[in-house]
């Protein structure tokens, strides 16, 4: 049962990313991309971190798609002219499939040898997964997600340094 | 509910990065309050932070402190880098006052921007976890975009920093593929317990996941450090960038991109060795025969310089695949050397340049020698570093990184180089030739020198020329930075 | 004394540091000069009492290391910054110090009124300190700061007439090719220091490290290799076929620089470097076999373009591959004492040679200046009859004429026939030593013939120079005749100290001399050339009267070509009218000659070097370049400037790395 539920939301994301990249009108390709994000967030539900698929939705899904579509909306971007160099395309293709392979390969041969973490199905349902996050990102990794806060301010002050109207 | 035991924060291991973050902040507020004439004031204010930064530094030589749980280390590696990074933020920083006045885009805000960067850099010198070293990479590379397309009216600028931005993001996911893989592989992304992990549990190469990942890490780095096949953005974004940025950026983040690499290859997985130093041998060679071989071909002196400095990543690489003490410390001596003498030609390209990035082709040097001879024998003697010629630094450094790799016994790879280096002589030797043997067509009256210009070529000359001569004391601190 | 030997780098040192800082404002040319020259002198004074010091040890203790600082040390690797001192050595520093004195002197009154004088007298002193450091570097990492210095140098004073677009390309020229043999150096060196690490452990790139762990090195082999890529950084700066035809174009420079640079000191390095090594190089027996046949086949091969040539210059820059082809010969068949003492005489003659032609050039240059012609002062078809004009310079050029030609009792007969007979006893090269020594024979024969078709054409017959302004011909400055007679004397008796024991009438000073140097080469000579055929005193009197005659023949085909012939004529005009229009034509003996030996052996040297030098070398060197350049377009091409080609580059790295390591 859940390996077909599983099927059918892979399936589902595969398609929608595929069609990100095949749509010529951009809103389509947007809505499609948020399709995908939802499709992720519930794989995530089902690998049992709620609060990822939450973040996904409302992050993603909700804030920065919705930019993303006002963002095309303003500049009134019409459909892509669509001239494309079709050996770029064959080449984009074929590269894109031998990492596809490659990556079937990898997983049939090479086993998860590593350690299994404290964090169980269990431990997740009892403590609960935003605390467990919490807490991890306030001991082992509290200096990069103090580092965030550098990348962010960075990027702020860059898009402003880049787009502000006048210097 | 159980309170979170937060575990020791050592501030004092991140103090340089806080020092110099903050002083980035306190310069954002103060440029909203600065004219625009004046900007150059903040350029000298972040030298002071810079100054600051290097004095807390220097008492942390000798020590190896962790701190945050083992995400941060300061140890002798890691300040050996920093003081390359800060070196040369502060010397790019010296030249930049000019060249924007001239281009006309006097922001303030490159200033700060310059010093998130450094700060991005000093955070994947001594990020001893996955984590640590990607943000740091993030941090490094989101200003460095921005850098990179900071010169708004000229369309070659805005190309570059798009370009950069582009292929930056692309690398930046096999970089975190790769080092999602690795923590698939051995469950952490703390580099000393990757390291401990795989010793412990006997995994090697048999383990295609960690392969996988120590590929895609690798991938991602050589892109940071512009190695071939991963190159290619790097000619471009040079040639658009703005000239001080493309010597800040040909010097500092490949440093950081280095730096990154060897604490990740040479801690984390030493028992991928034979894999990774055929890896980094392949590319060594690729590298350096791509960047001098394209090279000569170039008449746009700061493309030429694009493709040596690939040349240049070649080199270190060399000294990397050799992955032994003698190596290590060839890749900080080098890189030490190398921001120097790069800077420093870059600084005088900026001055023999007019608005528009104009005169910036190697035919537009003739007969600068005999109008300006110190700044042409400036210009040599960093054209004489970057070709390997004793006695500037950069000879004792190639001569170091190729014995690394005899004594590890890649005796090729070290012929190889030395073949390199023997082409390259060619078109560092063609400028020199237009310097010295034409006839002069201009009269290069607007080369005007100011202190700071002085002040930055005479650092990049004597950075150039003191561990050439002398390079023992310089060596012995590249020694006790080795990460073995 | 020995302590202070790092007193001789120092003082050009110096040198070059003030006249390259302040020359510019000092102005004053006796100034600039005397500083250049003073400092130079006092190296010269400091290797003589080194010299003296070396002269009263003991032999066997005659080498001294002096460390000055510890330059590099990582981990096993280690390298000083130290100074070798040994009979070797001091040789080469008289030489260096002693001739370099004597040319910076020269050069005061040779480039007066130049502009940029002071900046000549500061490449030159830099060139000093180069080339000392060259030869006294204790380990091959000094030698190699000094190799590099000595072809840097070169490169700035070929160019010193930068405005002349053929300076600039001959400066080029010198330094890419210098840089090729730069590289076989530095290969070498990574080979022999990796070899002797990964095998015994021993980590070393010092000369008396290695002569002393030499013993463990193998015969052939890896040797041959480190040996191979050693001489191709030789023949790069000795100007060895395949690498020569930079030095006649360095002859753009001016003539004092040629002199120094590319006659008496920093083209022999190579030769030097050999004799540094002797010891490795003689456990190669292949290397040495290709070294003796390159230094032949270069005697012979710039001889006979030397008989072609009718620039003054060009000739004397032939002739100086062709005896550089000498020393080769004699390192490549084990008489490593008697290429050094060729090196030594040779320093002294061809030195004088060229700073002869200098004179002759500046009073050319200087006659025809002042009658506003505009013939080339350098084409001896323009000059002729000179000895009048200038009766030292014509001395001196004759002494060491008749020293390069060897003619018995000059300096150059004992050098050069000690190669000869050496090239034939040799036990090493088999059957090859008679063809080895034929050649070199034949050389020398032509050496004589262009030799003296060279002061014939220059210095006697009628003066072929414009008339108008021959009155303005006259013998140069007392400063640049000194050194011409210095040298002359010098060229005259420098050979007694190395006389050979045939003679008997001295005792071979010299050989005794570089005895300990060389000792150890010998002996691992022997160990592999048992069969040391003994030959009879007999025959090495007759072979050296042979080459005396060899010698003699070459002298009098010249004489008859570009002499005798000349006078012929005007005997017949009076008693045989008839026969005048035959005899005013020289009895169409120059025609015949041309005809019969000219026309042949110039369309042979034409073609030798048209056909050798410009479309093999030159279009090996430019074919390369091309391909390299094609190919350099060709990546040009995949920069194309589109972000989506750049990303496919970088995918289809990612997925072949990964192809190559996952599906292994």
């Amino acid at each position: 049962m859940e390996t077909l539920f599983f099927l059918i939301v892979a399936a589902i994301a595969v398609i929608c990313s595929l069609m990100v990249v095949t749509n010529k009108n951009p809103i389509n390709s947007a809505l499609s991309l948020i399709m995908t994000f939802f499709c992720l967030a519930t794989l995530y539900v089902m690998l049992e971190a709620p609060f990822m698929a939450a973040i996904q939705v409302i992050v993603y899904a909700g804030a920065i798609m919705v930019l993303i579509v006002f963002v095309i909306m303003l500049l009134n971007i019409k459909s892509e002219a669509g001239r494309r160099t079709s050996h770029a395309l064959f080449m984009g293709i074929s590269v894109g499939l031998l990492l596809l392979v490659q990556t079937w390969y990898l997983l049939v041969k090479s086993s998860l040898s590593s350690v299994r973490g404290t964090v169980d199905s269990a431990m997740i349902s009892k403590v609960g997964h935003t605390e467990l996050i919490g807490k991890s990102l306030f001991t082992d990794f509290l200096l990069p997600f103090e580092i965030t806060s550098i990348l962010l301010l960075v990027a702020i002050v860059g898009a402003v340094v880049l787009s502000k109207k006048k210097l | 509910m159980d309170t979170i035991a937060i575990p020791a924060i050592n501030l004092a291991v991140i103090a340089p990065e806080v020092v110099l973050s903050v002083v980035a902040m306190a310069l954002l507020l103060i440029n909203v309050f600065v004219k625009s004439e004046q900007k150059g004031y903040l350029g000298y204010l972040s030298i002071a932070g810079i100054l600051g930064t290097l004095l807390m530094l220097i008492p942390a030589w000798g020590s190896s402190v962790e701190g945050f749980s083992g995400t941060i280390i300061q140890d002798n590696f890691a300040i050996f880098f920093k003081v390359i990074f800060l070196i040369s933020a502060a010397m790019s920083i010296l030249i930049t006052d000019k060249y924007l006045e001239r281009e006309g885009c006097n922001q303030g805000e490159i200033y700060p921007l310059i010093l998130f960067a450094t700060v991005g850099m000093m955070l994947m010198a001594s990020g001893t976890d996955l984590m640590t070293i990607f943000l740091g990479l993030e941090v490094l590379s989101v200003s460095l975009y921005v850098l990179a397309g900071f010169n708004r009216n000229n369309i070659k600028s805005n190309e570059a920093g798009l370009k950069y931005f582009l292929l930056g993001a692309f690398s930046t996911g096999f970089l975190l593929y790769g080092m999602a893989l690795t923590y698939g592989a051995t469950g952490t992304t703390k580099i000393a317990k990757i390291a401990s992990y795989i010793a412990m549990n006997g995994v090697s190469s048999s383990n295609l996941m960690l392969v996988a990942g120590m590929i895609l890490m690798s991938t991602g780095f050589a892109f940071k450090v512009a190695a071939a096949p991963f190159h290619m953005w790097t000619p471009d974004v040079y040639e658009g960038a703005p000239t001080p940025m493309t010597a800040f950026m040909s010097v500092g983040p490949k440093a950081a991109g280095f730096a990154a690499f060897a604490r990740v290859l040479l801690v984390a997985l030493p028992a991928l060795k034979p894999e990774w130093s055929s890896l980094l041998w392949v590319l060594a060679v690729l590298t350096m025969t791509v960047g001098n071989i394209t090279a000569l071909y170039q008449q746009n002196i700061k493309r030429m310089l694009a493709y040596s400095s690939i040349a240049h990543a070649g080199y270190i690489l060399v000294g990397f695949t050799a992955g032994n003490a003698v190596g290590t410390a060839g890749i900080l001596f080098y890189m030490l050397s190398y921001a120097f003498m790069n800077i420093g030609a870059f600084a005088i390209i900026i001055l023999v340049g007019k608005k528009g990035e104009e005169n910036s082709n190697v035919s537009d040097y003739a007969g600068f020698g005999y109008r300006h001879p110190v700044l042409g024998i400036a210009f040599c003697i960093f054209l004489f570093s970057l070709a390997g010629i004793p006695p500037a630094a950069g000879f004792i450094g190639k001569f170091y990184l190729f014995s690394g790799a005899i004594q590890a016994g890649y005796i090729w790879l070290a012929v190889i180089g030395v073949l390199n280096s023997a082409a390259s002589v060619y078109y560092y030797l063609r400028v020199m030739v237009f310097m010295y043997f034409k006839e002069p067509t201009e009269d290069f009256e607007w080369v005007k020198l100011t202190p700071a210009f002085v002040l930055c070529l005479l650092i990049a000359v004597i950075g150039v020329l003191v561990p050439g001569v002398l390079p023992g004391l310089f060596l012995e601190l590249a020694q006790k930075a080795v990460l073995m | 004394m020995l302590d202070n030997v790092w007193l001789i780098p120092l003082f050009p040192l110096i040198g070059f540091l003030i006249n390259g800082l302040f020359g510019k404002k000092i102005k004053n040319e006796a100034v600039i000069g005397g500083i250049g020259t003073l400092m130079i002198f006092l190296s010269f004074l400091v290797s003589c009492g080194i010299l003296m010091q070396l002269v009263g040890m003991p032999p066997e203790q005659r080498v001294f290391e002096k460390v000055m600082f510890p330059w590099i040390h990582a981990g096993s690797f280690k390298a000083d910054m130290a100074f070798l001192v040994d009979p070797l050595s001091a040789v080469m520093l008289m030489v260096v110090t002693g001739v370099g004195s004597l040319i910076h002197l020269y050069s005061i009154g040779y480039m007066h009124g130049e502009e940029g004088f002071y900046r000549f007298f500061a490449y030159l002193n830099l060139f000093c300190m180069s080339m000392l450091l060259l030869v006294l570097g204790a380990n091959m990492l000094v030698m190699f700061i000094g190799w590099e210095g000595v072809g840097l140098c070169s490169y700035l004073l070929i160019g010193y007439y930068f405005e002349k677009k053929s300076a600039g390309d001959a400066a080029k020229k010198a330094f890419v090719m210098n840089r090729v043999g730069d590289f076989g150096f530095l290969l070498g060196l990574f080979v022999l220091f990796w070899w002797f690490g990964s095998n015994h452990n021993i980590w070393t790139i010092n000369f008396v490290e290695i002569k002393a762990a030499s013993h463990l090195l193998p015969y052939g082999g890896v040797v041959t290799l480190a040996t191979l890529c050693f001489f191709v950084g030789a023949t790069g700066k000795s100007a060895q076929i395949p690498l020569f035809t930079w030095l006649p174009d360095a002859m753009e420079g001016p003539t004092p620089v040629s002199a120094l640079i590319h006659a008496a000191t920093m083209v022999t390095a190579g030769v030097y470097m050999i004799a540094r090594m002797s010891f490795v190089f003689i456990k190669a027996p292949e290397t040495m076999m290709v070294v003796a046949v390159v230094g032949a086949l270069t005697a012979i091969f710039a001889a006979t373009i030397g008989t072609a040539q009718n620039d003054i210059k060009r000739v004397l820059a032939y002739s100086t591959v062709s005896q550089l082809g000498f020393m080769f010969l004699a390192m490549g068949v084990g008489a490593f004492g008697a290429g050094i003492f060729h090196l030594m005489t040779h320093a002294f003659f061809k030195a004088c040679l060229f700073l002869g032609s200098g004179s002759v050039i500046h009073a050319m240059h200087h006659a025809l200046h002042k009658g506003h012609l505009h013939d080339d002062a350098q084409d001896m078809r323009n000059m002729g009859g000179l000895r009048k004009a200038l009766p030292i310079t014509f001395i001196t050029f004759l002494v060491s004429t008749i020293a390069i030609a060897g003619i018995p009792g000059f300096s150059g007969f004992f050098s050069k026939d000690e190669i000869l007979w050496q090239a034939f006893a040799n036990p090493y090269h088999g059957s090859l030593n008679i063809l080895l020594w034929g050649i070199g024979c034949i050389a020398a024969c032509f050496t004589a013939f262009y030799m003296f078709r060279l002061v014939f054409m220059t210095f006697f017959g009628e003066c072929r120079i414009n008339p108008k302004v021959k009155e303005y011909l006259h013998e140069s400055p007392l400063v640049i005749t000194i050194p011409l007679m210095v040298l002359g004397f010098l060229a005259f008796v420098g050979g007694f100290i190395g006389m050979p024991k045939l003679l008997g009438m001295l005792p071979n000073y010299f050989e005794h001399w570089l005895d300990p140097v060389f000792e150890l080469a010998n002996e691992y000579g022997k160990q592999y050339a048992h069969s040391g055929a003994h030959h009879s005193h007999a025959l090495e009197f007759g072979l050296m009267a042979f080459s005396v005659v060899v010698a003699l023949i070459g002298i009098s085909i010249a004489y008859t070509m570009y002499m005798a012939n000349k006078s012929l004529p005007e005997k017949f005009t009076s008693a045989f009218p008839g026969l005048y229009k035959v005899v005013y034509n020289k009895w169409y003996v120059d025609e015949i000659y041309d005809f019969l030996f000219v026309n042949p052996c110039k369309s042979f040297g034409n073609l030798l070097w048209k056909g050798f030098d410009v479309v093999i070398v030159d279009g090996v060197v430019n074919g390369t370049a091309k391909l390299v350049m094609a190919f350099s377009a060709g990546l040009k091409g995949l920069q194309s400037g589109y972000v989506h080609n750049y990303a496919m580059g970088m995918a289809i790295g990612v997925v072949t790395i990964i192809a190559v390591y996952v599906f292994r």
